[in-house]
C-alpha cells in the first residue's frame, strides 16, 4: 500500500477566481479523498435582510455574486411577489427571461474561458472572453450595468427596452452565434482539449441524483432536469428543450454548457418576437406577509430562494442555496481516483462559485 | 475521441493575426458610454425639495439631506450605483449620469445647497433679518373638505402611501408620521384643494 499523505490545495490557486480550500489525501499521485472547507468570502448578506426594507433588499441580493446578479435578484423579487400575490405584466415576464438568458450566455463563456485557461491555452480564453464582452455591452445598452443590473423590482422591472435596443440585441446575438462556431469547434474537436477532458471525472446518473448534483452536472450525466420547465418568468411560454448528455464527463459538461449558449440564442430570438406590449411593472402597496420557497434555473444550476415575511416592511428571513452548494458533493465524488494534476480541472467543471455559495 | 480534427483553431488564429485589436485604447481614446449607463448621481438641486426619500432608501447610505439647511449631500465613494435614490424621488430631479468618477486616495463627499438657502459654510442671518424664502412651499397637505371630490388621485400618487381616502364614507386622512411634505399631492389634485402648510 502506498504512503498516504495530505496536501492543502488552496484557498489561493492561480486557476480559481475565488478562495476555496482542499485538504487533498494522497496516495502517490492519485486522489483518495477530498475535506472542502470554504468560508474566506462570507459577507452575512443573508442577515441583512432583517435590517433593510423589502424593496431595498434586491441592491443586496443581486448583489451576492457578479455572475449571477440577475437570477439573484430576479429570484428573489419572484419569491416576494408570490407572497404578496402580485401578477406581473407579461412585458416585464419577458424582458426577465430575456435578461436571465442574456446572463447565461455570459456565465457559460467565461466559465469556458477559465477551462481554456485551466488548459493552457490562452488564445482559446481570449476568444471566449471576447464574445463575452458583446452580451456585457447589450446588458449596458438595455439595464445600464454590465455586472449589477438593478432592473428588478417587486411587481416587474424598472427599465423598458425600445425597438433599437432589441434590434441591436438580435444583432448581436446573432453576430455572437457565428463567432461562437469556431469556438465551439475548438472546444471539442481540439487534439489538446479532447484528451483533457475526455473520461475525466465520470458522474455517473444514480451518484448524481443522490448526490444532489444541479445544472450542467446534473444534465451532462443523463438526467433531463431543468428547472426552466416549472414556466417562471415567461419559460412557461417559450418552446425549449432541457439539453441532456449521457456521458457524464468533463467533456459532456463542456458539450453541454456550449449547447446552451446556442439554446440561448433561440431563447432570446424567441422571447423578442413574442415580447408583448404594455406596462412594464405594476405599484406595490403594503407589505407581505407569508413565505414562499421559488426555484430558478440559474446558468450553474438550480438556486432556490427562501422568504419569509411577517406583514412589516422587513423580511424575517431571507434563505438562498446556491447551485455550486448542491454540487459540492458531487464534486468530492469526481476527485476520487483522479491523479492530482486534474484536480484543478475537475474543481473547475462543477463552474464553482464561491461568493454565491458563501453569501 | 473520433470528432477530433487536427488544428481546429488554426483559421481563428489566423484571422486575429490580420485583423484590427478588439480593445481600445483607453485612456488615450475616450470611453464611449451607453445613455442608460448608471455611472454617477446628479442633481438638479433647483428642483429639490429635501424631503428625504432618496436618503431613506439609499442601500449603503451615501445620501444625506438636511431640510433645515437645504443642503444634499452625496459620499460618491459609498454610493454602489443602484439608482434607488432616482426611483423614489418623487420631483425628479436625481438621474444617473454615464461615465465614472475620478478615482483617489482619499474619500470624499459633495454637498449642494438649494437656491435660497445660505452657502455652504456660511451661517444663516441673525434674527433679526430673516433668513430667504425657500424655493418651495414646505409643510404637510390640508386638505379643503368642502371642494375636495374624494378622487384618490392624492393617494396613489403619494411616494409613501401616507394618504387614505375613502370615497364612500368620504374621509380624507394623512398618516403625518408617514409624510415627507413632497407636495406630490397638491400637484395632482384635480379641484386644487390640496395645500401644504
Amino acid at each position: 500500500m502506498a504512503k498516504r499523505s495530505i496536501v492543502p490545495f488552496g484557498p489561493q490557486h492561480p486557476v480559481f477566481p475565488e478562495p476555496v480550500h482542499l485538504d487533498l489525501v494522497l496516495e502517490d499521485e492519485v486522489v483518495v479523498g477530498a475535506v472542502p472547507s470554504i468560508g474566506f468570502v462570507h459577507r452575512g448578506l443573508e442577515k441583512l435582510v432583517e435590517t433593510k426594507d423589502y424593496k431595498e433588499y434586491i441592491y443586496i441580493a443581486e448583489r451576492v455574486c457578479g455572475i449571477c446578479s440577475f437570477g439573484h435578484g430576479m429570484g428573489y423579487c419572484e419569491a416576494v411577489e408570490r407572497v404578496m400575490n402580485i401578477d406581473v405584466p407579461p412585458r416585464a415576464k419577458y424582458l426577465r427571461t430575456i435578461w436571465m438568458e442574456m446572463s447565461r450566455i455570459h456565465s457559460h463563456l467565461l466559465w469556458l474561458g477559465l477551462l481554456a485557461d485551466a488548459l493552457g491555452f490562452e488564445s482559446l480564453f481570449m476568444q471566449s472572453w471576447r464574445l463575452r464582452e458583446k452580451i456585457l455591452d447589450m446588458f449596458d445598452l438595455t439595464t445600464g450595468g454590465r455586472v449589477i443590473f438593478s432592473v428588478n423590482t417587486p411587481g416587474g422591472v424598472l427599465k423598458d427596452v425600445d425597438a433599437y435596443m432589441l434590434h441591436q440585441l438580435l444583432q448581436t446575438i446573432d453576430e455572437m452565434e457565428q463567432d461562437l462556431r469556431p469556438v465551439s469547434d475548438a472546444f471539442l474537436r481540439e487534439y489538446t482539449v479532447g484528451t483533457r477532458l475526455h473520461g475525466l471525472g465520470v458522474l455517473k446518473p444514480e451518484d448524481a441524483v443522490q448526490l444532489g448534483a444541479v445544472g450542467p452536472m446534473l444534465r451532462a450525466s443523463g438526467v433531463p432536469y431543468d428547472a426552466r420547465k416549472l414556466g417562471y418568468a415567461a419559460y412557461g411560454e417559450l418552446a425549449f428543450e432541457p439539453i441532456v448528455l449521457t456521458d457524464g464527463d468533463s467533456y459532456a459538461r463542456c458539450e453541454l454548457r456550449l449547447q446552451e449558449i446556442f439554446q440561448s440564442f433561440h431563447l432570446i430570438r424567441q422571447a423578442v418576437a413574442k415580447l408583448p406590449n404594455g406596462p412594464i411593472a405594476v405599484p406595490v402597496k403594503g407589505n407581505p406577509d407569508g413565505e414562499y420557497f421559488m426555484r430558478i434555473e440559474q446558468p450553474r444550476g438550480e438556486a432556490v430562494y427562501y422568504v419569509r415575511a411577517n406583514g412589516t416592511k422587513f423580511l424575517d428571513r431571507f434563505r438562498l442555496r446556491t447551485p455550486t452548494t448542491s454540487n459540492i458533493p458531487p464534486m468530492l465524488e469526481l476527485l476520487k481516483g483522479c491523479q492530482l494534476a486534474d484536480v484543478p480541472l475537475l474543481i473547475l467543471t462543477i463552474d464553482p462559485c464561491i461568493s454565491c455559495t458563501e453569501r | 475521441m473520433a470528432n477530433i480534427r487536427f488544428l481546429p483553431f488554426a483559421h481563428t488564429a489566423l484571422k486575429n493575426l490580420f485583423s484590427k485589436p478588439v480593445t481600445t485604447g483607453y485612456p488615450f481614446e475616450p470611453a464611449v458610454y451607453p445613455e442608460r449607463m448608471r455611472g454617477h448621481i446628479q442633481i438638479a438641486i433647483a428642483d429639490c425639495i429635501s424631503c428625504g426619500l432618496c436618503a431613506r432608501s439609499c442601500p449603503p447610505g451615501a445620501i444625506q439631506t438636511n431640510r433645515t439647511a437645504g443642503t444634499w449631500t452625496i459620499h460618491r465613494f459609498d454610493c454602489v450605483q443602484c439608482g434607488s435614490c432616482v426611483n423614489v424621488c418623487p420631483k425628479k430631479c436625481l438621474r444617473m449620469a454615464p461615465g465614472y468618477i475620478e478615482p483617489g486616495p482619499e474619500k470624499w463627499s459633495e454637498t449642494f445647497t438649494r437656491p435660497g438657502f445660505p452657502p455652504l459654510g456660511q451661517k444663516a442671518e441673525s434674527s433679526q433679518q430673516p433668513a430667504p424664502a425657500p424655493a418651495q412651499p414646505e409643510g404637510k397637505p390640508v386638505n379643503d373638505s368642502s371642494a375636495c371630490v374624494y378622487c384618490t388621485l392624492c393617494a396613489k400618487k403619494c411616494p409613501q402611501g401616507a394618504i387614505s381616502v375613502d370615497r364612500a364614507a368620504k374621509t380624507w386622512s394623512l398618516d403625518e408620521q408617514a409624510c415627507v411634505g413632497c407636495g406630490v399631492c397638491v400637484s395632482a389634485c384635480p379641484k386644487k384643494c390640496l395645500t401644504l402648510r
